[in-house]
């Protein structure tokens, strides 16, 4: 654990990730960056619109054989909707994402985008356009495209991997599988990244210190 | 009050003004104001209007808003879609709970279904579907289900005149739908709900009872597989019971035997024996009359059982008689020497039993045959009596059976044609028996 003060207002500002670079200040929303000789300021993170996602930083539970602890999140929008990814800080000190959509919960971590690769990704990294259905071998299992989205970054919080700036857009692919699993490409400024991953349930993750939501108890599973 | 006071949000609809809530903020892209159907952009700080309408208010079963729980879920309905068909018209209504994600509440004929979106799909084989290791078998295919009227908040961009491809595939109490447009494939598990279910979580009206004549859901199961079933240990602990009975009380026990003689066309010949004791109340008794020695006449014998304390008299009456000859048929006989009497239900006492019996001979019309053996005939006939303790009613024991198997037979009958009107709807061939039994299978 590191702490810093905030470049912009002077509040203390704590990387609980070893690895992570940026980290949005709670206080004024200030983008920190952490180098070698401190931390430096990279622009404003938007304010996140009201949701009542039962996630808020501070989660822990389970998965991939590991606890975990929600230290981030980037909300994305697209045309016809949002969703959040929640960044998780694996106990082995890697991270992974928690992807909420529709109600639905799948748990992704990123892999090399390097080797044989499906054709469908080789195309997608060349901005070759595909459709929906397409399928493909993505470490070892076969998946089908589900959805391709132009999507752009709306709010972000806590610690994350990159820098998040508003309006930031990206190419989202999601691929869906039978078997429950899913993966999703993305394809930005920063160049294309591919996570793998599966769908759960919240109680799957046994989690602990869910966000309290007025007017809603917690469900006997995950209380 | 602050925003984290509470979950719901509300807004003005920019078409009518009228208060409407967001329950599901962040995830609802989609608000379909509730008093006009205007659709609203919820992803949109200022609630741009996506399609303006100026609908009355649908007047809702479960008003949006209202919570139930089902599953153990507290769920709230958040948003109602009509959808059509073409043939058909059902309700569509969104619940939500922020910890739980969505669930559908199906309305369609007054029977409720729990729908909930699969992550994974499910498994072919031929042409049946198998999620969790259970089987589907193909029901409707290929239908248009077209939204017609919505309100509420939705996570998708919903709008009048969406269409999906429909196709359905039940198990009894489950249907599996599949759900296609350009865009993507879903998946739905629907659970039909029994009446008792949903009415403890919504306080809906309860579902009408099935009549034949009325159509089924597809997937509804058999309100009668169950009750024949359930009929199954009833009838067999009811066929054990009489049984039981059958053996303790309808054994007959210490036969006792006596004899009465008397002479053809003689005085009539009465004669008491006892004591016959009863320890057991409402006894029957069995008495066997048999005249070996009767021929070309007739013996009369009336038994009652006199009980010595009270009087009281319980009559049974048998008729011997035999007659034989021979003729240009060659040699005949007719009529019968022994008779089984039953009386029923004697109270427990010390009974003497009363027997008068007359004999006759036939004396009508003289043959030549008779008259040789006028003499023999006319020796003196002995009854003999055998009474015995309890009686097998045979007839009314298979009348008890029958009432046993009346009621699984009649619920066999509404269950084959329950399943008829069920399957009646399915694209392909009409139900057989294979279905009538795939119909009994638990849900």
């Amino acid at each position: 654990m590191q702490t810093v003060a905030c470049p912009t207002c002077g509040a203390e500002v704590t990387f609980r990730s070893p690895a992570l670079p940026v980290r949005v200040c709670d206080y004024c929303r200030t983008l920190v960056i952490r180098d070698s000789r401190g931390a430096s300021k990279m622009g404003e993170a938007a304010v996140l619109p009201f949701d009542i996602s039962p996630i808020q930083i501070g989660t822990q539970g389970h998965c991939f054989d590991q606890s975990f602890t929600i230290i981030g999140r980037v909300r994305w929008a697209w045309d016809d909707g949002a969703w959040n990814e929640w960044l998780m800080l694996l106990a082995d000190g890697t991270h992974g994402w928690l992807g909420e959509a529709m109600g639905q919960f799948m748990v992704l971590r990123e892999v090399e985008l390097s080797g044989s690769l499906a054709q469908v990704i080789r195309r997608l990294m060349n901005d070759t356009p595909v459709q929906p259905g397409e399928s493909g071998n993505i470490a070892g299992h076969s998946y089908e495209v589900a959805d391709i989205r132009t999507v752009r970054c709306i709010g972000c919080e806590g610690e994350l991997p990159f820098t998040a700036p508003i309006g930031w857009e990206a190419v989202s692919v999601d691929f869906r599988n039978r078997d429950g699993r899913c993966a999703s490409f993305q394809k930005d400024r920063l160049g294309p990244t591919l996570y793998v991953g599966h769908y759960v349930t919240l109680a799957s993750l046994q989690p602990r210190n869910l966000r309290l939501l007025p007017g809603w108890s917690l469900p006997a599973d995950v209380a | 009050m602050s925003p984290e006071d509470n979950s719901v949000r509300t807004l003005s609809c920019p078409a009518c003004g009228g208060t409407i809530a967001m329950r599901a903020a962040g995830y609802t892209v989609t608000l379909a104001c509730e008093y006009c159907g205007t659709l609203i952009d919820a992803t949109d700080p200022d609630a741009r209007i996506i399609t303006r309408y100026h609908e009355t208010q649908a007047s809702l079963a479960i008003p949006l808003g209202t919570r139930g729980t089902l599953r153990g879920v507290e769920w709230e309905a958040i948003g109602w879609l009509q959808r059509s068909d073409g043939w058909a018209i059902w309700e569509e209504y969104l619940l939500f709970n922020p910890y739980a994600g969505y669930r559908w509440l199906i309305a369609q004929n007054g029977q409720w279904t729990l729908g909930m979106m699969l992550t994974a799909a499910p498994q072919r084989d031929g042409s049946d579907m198998i999620v969790a290791g259970r089987r589907f078998s193909p029901f409707y295919s290929g239908n248009t289900a077209r939204v017609t009227r919505v309100a509420g908040e939705f996570y998708w961009r919903v709008k009048v005149g969406e269409q999906v491809r429909a196709s359905d595939y039940v198990r009894p109490g489950f249907m599996l739908s599949l759900e296609q447009d350009e865009q993507e494939k879903s998946w739905t598990i629907g659970e039909w709900l029994a009446p008792r279910e949903i009415r403890a979580a919504f306080d809906v009206a309860p579902p009408p009872m099935w009549m034949p004549g009325m159509t089924p859901l597809a997937h509804q199961p058999s309100p009668y597989a169950r009750r024949i079933k359930g009929w199954w240990p009833i009838a067999a602990l009811s066929f054990l019971a009489l049984l039981l009975l059958l053996t303790l009380f309808g054994r007959a026990m210490q036969p006792q035997t006596f004899a009465v003689t008397a002479v053809p066309d003689g005085p009539a010949v009465s004669q008491t024996f006892g004591p016959i004791v009863l320890p057991l109340g409402r006894q029957a008794m069995t008495v066997e009359a048999t005249t070996p020695g009767v021929e070309q006449g007739w013996v009369d014998v009336d038994v009652a059982f006199v009980d010595r304390k009270t009087q009281d008299s319980y009559d049974a009456y048998a008729l011997n008689e035999h007659y034989s000859g021979r003729d240009s048929d060659g040699y005949w006989s007719e009529g019968s020497r022994s008779q089984t009497l039953k009386v029923a239900s004697l109270p427990a006492g010390t009974y003497d039993l009363v027997v008068d019996v007359q004999a006759h001979h036939w004396g009508g019309a003289v043959s030549s045959v008779w008259d040789q053996s006028t003499e023999s005939e006319k020796s003196p006939v002995e009854v003999v009596l055998t009474v015995a303790r309890g009686a097998r009613f045979a007839s009314n024991f298979w009348l008890a059976v029958l009432m046993i198997l009346i009621p699984p037979l009649l619920m066999l009958l509404l269950h084959i044609l329950f399943e008829n009107a069920r399957m009646a709807q399915k694209d392909g061939s009409p139900a057989d028996a294979d279905d009538w039994l795939q119909g009994m299978q638990s849900p």
